[in-house]
């Protein structure tokens, strides 16, 4: 057995390592302009406290535990949506400018202004 | 989950390549397994329903039915609730504002709108004339009380 975790080095990893968080990955849709990214989150249920934006060197985590708890006495009928917390982490490449990163959150939806870094913006060059 | 496009795998991403010693050979291969089981896990009741329904819940307390309706991102004046022949339809409408195009600044591109509804079949007992509902955070709940016959009474008996 050994030999063949060697061999084959996955079969030593955790199974379905990719499902062992039990949060939950938001919708969310990325648009580019010349200036910034608009990344935009749907977050049903989260409130602004609960909420946490995090932008790392080359990482943007956002992470939204639900502002509501169900009451003791309500009983659960039927369930399509889950209790867990919306967690979404996008890469990037160093091209995101850290300090004028903007966030808004209306009606369960965050809207995100990425910002590019000034180096990455096209520039136009006069030919003399 | 990258902000870069998916690439669709060819023969590269899954024969062994040697790597550094840190990089497994089936890495490629490997992620591709997760990326199936990802693709697969979201069509699970709980990971998020078809996207044009509302995703709803159903709860019950002694005096009232719930039905918390998740609509993100929709005004509370878009949101429609109806009750009829013992159905509750609840239809919302989510409007985009329109922003330029990445490519052409200028151009403003129209508002973009989409509309979702829901139907949920109520039982007998609810009183249709008292219903109120509440939005928050992206979130509708809708509280139907039952009828008084419907709620659970406690007599007392005298045991002599």
């Amino acid at each position: 057995m050994s030999l063949f975790n060697s061999i084959l080095p996955s079969l030593n990893r955790e199974p379905a390592a990719s499902c062992a968080t039990s949060a939950v990955k938001p919708a969310y849709d990325v648009q580019e302009t010349p200036e910034a990214y608009r990344l935009t989150v749907q977050l049903p249920g989260v409130a602004k406290d609960g909420l946490e934006l995090t932008a790392e060197d080359n990482e943007i985590r956002i992470t939204g535990r639900r502002g509501w708890t169900q009451p003791e006495s309500w009983t659960p009928l039927y369930r399509e949506t889950t209790d867990a917390a919306y967690e979404l982490v996008l890469t990037h490449e160093n091209e995101i400018d850290a300090g004028k990163i903007a966030a808004e959150l209306r009606d369960g939806v965050l809207y995100v202004t990425l910002p590019k870094a000034e180096a990455l913006k096209p520039r136009k060059i006069a030919v003399s | 989950m990258r902000l870069v496009r998916y690439v669709y795998p060819d023969y590269r991403t899954y024969a062994p390549a040697p790597g550094g010693f840190n990089r497994s050979p089936w890495s490629g291969f490997e992620g591709e397994i997760d990326r199936l089981f990802e693709t697969a896990r979201r069509s699970f009741p709980g990971a998020g329903a078809a996207p044009t329904q509302i995703p709803v819940d159903l709860y019950e307390d002694q005096a009232n039915t719930y039905v918390r309706a998740e609509l993100p991102g929709v005004n509370r004046d878009d949101i429609n609730v109806e009750v009829s022949d013992g159905r509750l339809n609840i239809r919302a409408v989510r409007k985009t504002p329109a922003t330029p195009a990445a490519d052409a600044p200028d151009s403003t591109a129209a508002e973009k709108t989409f509309s979702f509804s829901r139907t949920v079949n109520l039982s007998a007992e609810v009183q249709t004339d008292r219903i109120g509902a509440a939005f928050e955070n992206g979130v509708l709940t809708v509280t139907l009380p039952k009828r008084e016959e419907a709620k659970p009474k406690k007599i007392t008996v005298a045991v002599k």
